[in-house]
Parts: C-alpha cells; structure tokens; sequence
C-alpha cells in the first residue's frame, strides 16, 4: 500500500498540476482572442455544446458519476490504509525508538517452532496484535501438541522485549502424504 | 579521496556538548519516533481529500441523475442556462475566479509532487570545535562511523546507519541485520551502551534521537532438513 501511494502522490500531484496549466491556458487563450470558435489546447467549445444538449438523468452521466465516486472511494482506502504495520520493541532509554517488520517476528517464531522435533512443518504470520501459528505434526494428530506449541510460543514472545505481547493462536493440521 | 571517520571517545572533554540545553525527554522520543521512516502523511492527507472531493461529487451526481432531488431537477441540462446567463453578466469576474482556480491547481500540485519526489535530508554534523571554529562532517562519514561500530557488536551480522533530520535536530536511523543467535536485549543495550555513547560524545551532540529497525540476517540459510 505505501508503495503503491509513493508512486500515485506524485501522479496525482502532476495531474493537478496540468489541469491547472490547462485551466490557465484556456481562460488566458479566451481573454486575447475573443473571435476564436475553438480551444487552444483542449476542445471546449464542443463539450459545452454536448452539455447544453444533454441532461442530468441521461445515459452516460449517471455511469461516469459512479465510476468517478469509486475512484474516489479508493483513493481514501488507499490514503487511510497505507500506515506503517511496525512492531513496536522496548529500548534501553527513551531517546531510542526500536521497531521491526511483522515478517521479522514471524520468521523468529517459526524458526522457534520448527526446531522442536514433534513438529513437521510450521507456517507463521504476524501483525502488531496476533500470531497465528498453523504446524503440522508427525502422522497422526497429537492432542497436546497445540497447548504446547502454544505455551513454547508464548515463552519465547516473553523473552523478547516487544512492547504489546500479541495473542497466540494455534492452528494444528495433519500432515499428509508419508513421513 | 575519503578518509573514513574514527568516532573514539575524547581523552580529555575537549568537546564539551554544544552550548544548547539538551531537549526533554518527551521530545526526543518523538524526534526519534518521526526518524523510524520517512513520513508519508502528507501524501497521505491529500489524497485522502482528493479522494473525498471525488467520491462526494460523484455520489452527488448520480443521486442528481436518478431524480433524488426531484424529477425536474433531473430534466435540466448539464450547463444549466441560468448558469450561464449569470457567466455572461459578469465575464470579467468569471475569468478571474477560473484563472485563480487554475493557478491554485498549478501551485498545488508541483508543490505536491516536489514533496513527495524530493529525497529525504542527510543532514551533515556540525561539530562545535572552539570560539571561531566549526568543523562539519560529512553526513555519509559520520553514518558510516556509526554503521562500522554497531556492526562489529555481538549478534550483529551487519548494519546501516543514516542521519535524517535538520540540522538543528539532528536524528540518526540504524538498521541491524541480527544474527541467529542474537539476544535483542543485550544487542540493543550494547548498541545503546557502546555505539551511541561513542557517537553522542564525539560528535559532540546533547542530545541524539535514534530509531532503530531490526531485521534478521538471511546470509546464513536455515538446513530445511536437519
């Protein structure tokens, strides 16, 4: 999402900017030759001939209404989801701000899992709030292996100095094909 | 040619910190949460309204042209003949208002792009070095320093380090690849212990808001089979 708003701010900063130009240009063209039937740069003339004819409830107007409307609808989705998804660390003093990726913190907590041995396989993701663990055990379903995957988990997130402790989910799938 | 920066601790207080009282405590926190990354909530903020412009116009539109304000209004043309006649009475005033609307537009958005196009500052270090000296070090040099020292600690397979800020508040960004083996807490003690105290003093700087990003080293690949 924030790259995606690094490329378009500019865009859409340029694009204002050219309407502006545009704008300029055609009152200023108006201004000097007042004789002129057509636009300088942008043909004028005929969209104001096309909207003297055309009403409000008309085929095209409600459809480019909406088209217009959903753009703008994702623009504000972008502009409000494109924040920064840090996980926030405690520091030694506090002139020092410490952060990380949520894919840091998942990789430790699935590197964690999957080097015990009743685990066959693990995938991780994480965010500011959760950490949801799916492993996959040896053959058949071992019943306590989600409580204790879950409580290995937890050791190891209070052992990092992560300012908001995430909650520990715990998925456990069987693992197909042969061992 | 370069010559690479030594930051050492001074032997003797040569450097006293610069005369400026050093900042509160609340404030360097913030100077070191706004060094975490470059902020976009300017970009953010304005396309936020765009988009709002946009969606509130568009949704009024279609409303206008399914007969949500009455039937007649819907019948009416786009270029409304009433508008235009009152156009026509005032062309002088027209012209002027659609000439500021298009300079605004122009303004805005090279300002806009400027901004968000503009690389992020790496403000140099300024080193207060008696009554009529000023000795200046380059931003990359003294990053660079920094970046050598966190990067020899234990548990840290490398490190970057950039000055971002004015020069007035300085702030410095450090980004660590940790190890496998890595205990975070003691890494980031020993960054704050060794590194920054080191760079603080030397410098010459009260006060150095730093924000510190975590990555973990992928040189060393994980045996998927044990």
């Amino acid at each position: 999402m924030r790259v995606l708003l690094r490329l378009l701010a500019p865009l859409l900063g340029l694009a204002l900017a050219a309407a502006g130009v545009l704008l300029v240009i055609e009152v200023v063209a108006v201004w000097v030759r007042p004789a002129a039937t057509t636009g300088l740069v942008v043909p004028w003339p005929d969209w104001r001939t096309i909207s003297t004819t055309l009403t409000w409830s008309n085929t095209p107007v409600p459809a480019v209404a909406i088209g217009v409307a959903v753009v703008g609808l994702l623009l504000v989705l972008l502009g409000l989801l494109a924040r920064r998804s840090d996980i926030v660390l405690t520091a030694p003093t506090p002139e020092i701000t410490v952060t990380t990726s949520p894919r840091v913190l998942a990789r430790l907590v699935g590197r964690h899992v999957r080097a015990t041995d009743d685990v066959a396989g693990a995938s991780v993701t994480a965010s500011r709030r959760t950490v949801a663990v799916s492993v996959q055990g040896w053959g058949k379903a071992d019943p306590e292996l989600r409580g204790t995957v879950r409580n290995r988990v937890k050791a190891m997130l209070d052992e990092l100095p992560l300012r908001r402790r995430p909650r520990v989910t715990v998925a456990v799938q069987d693992r197909k094909g042969p061992r | 040619m370069t010559i690479p920066v030594e930051l050492t601790k001074p032997e003797a207080p040569e450097l006293e910190p610069t005369s400026t009282p050093a900042p509160r405590p609340a404030t360097l926190r913030k100077r070191a949460r706004s060094a975490v990354a470059r902020s976009a909530a300017g970009d953010r903020s304005l396309t936020v309204l765009i988009g709002l412009t946009l969606l509130a116009a568009g949704t009024l539109v279609a409303l206008l042209s399914y007969g949500v304000f009455g039937r007649g209004r819907s019948r009416r043309t786009l270029l409304d003949p009433v508008i235009v006649d009152a156009l026509r009475a005032q062309p002088l005033l027209a012209r002027l208002v659609a000439l500021a609307a298009g300079l605004l537009l122009l303004g805005l958005g090279l300002v806009w792009a400027a901004r968000s196009l503009r690389p992020e500052r790496r403000p140099d270090v300024i080193v207060d070095g008696g009554a009529d000296t000023a000795i200046v070090v380059s931003s990359s040099a003294a990053a660079d320093a920094v970046a050598a020292q966190a990067g020899a600690l234990r548990g840290v397979g490398h490190a970057r380090a950039r000055f971002v800020g004015t020069d007035a508040a300085l702030s410095l960004r450090v980004t660590l690849w940790l190890a496998e083996d890595a205990d975070i807490r003691d890494v980031l003690a020993r960054l704050d212990d060794q590194v920054l105290t080191t760079a603080r003093t030397s410098l010459g700087l009260a006060a150095l808001p730093v924000a510190v990003r975590l990555e973990l080293d992928s040189s060393t690949p994980h045996p998927r089979v044990a």
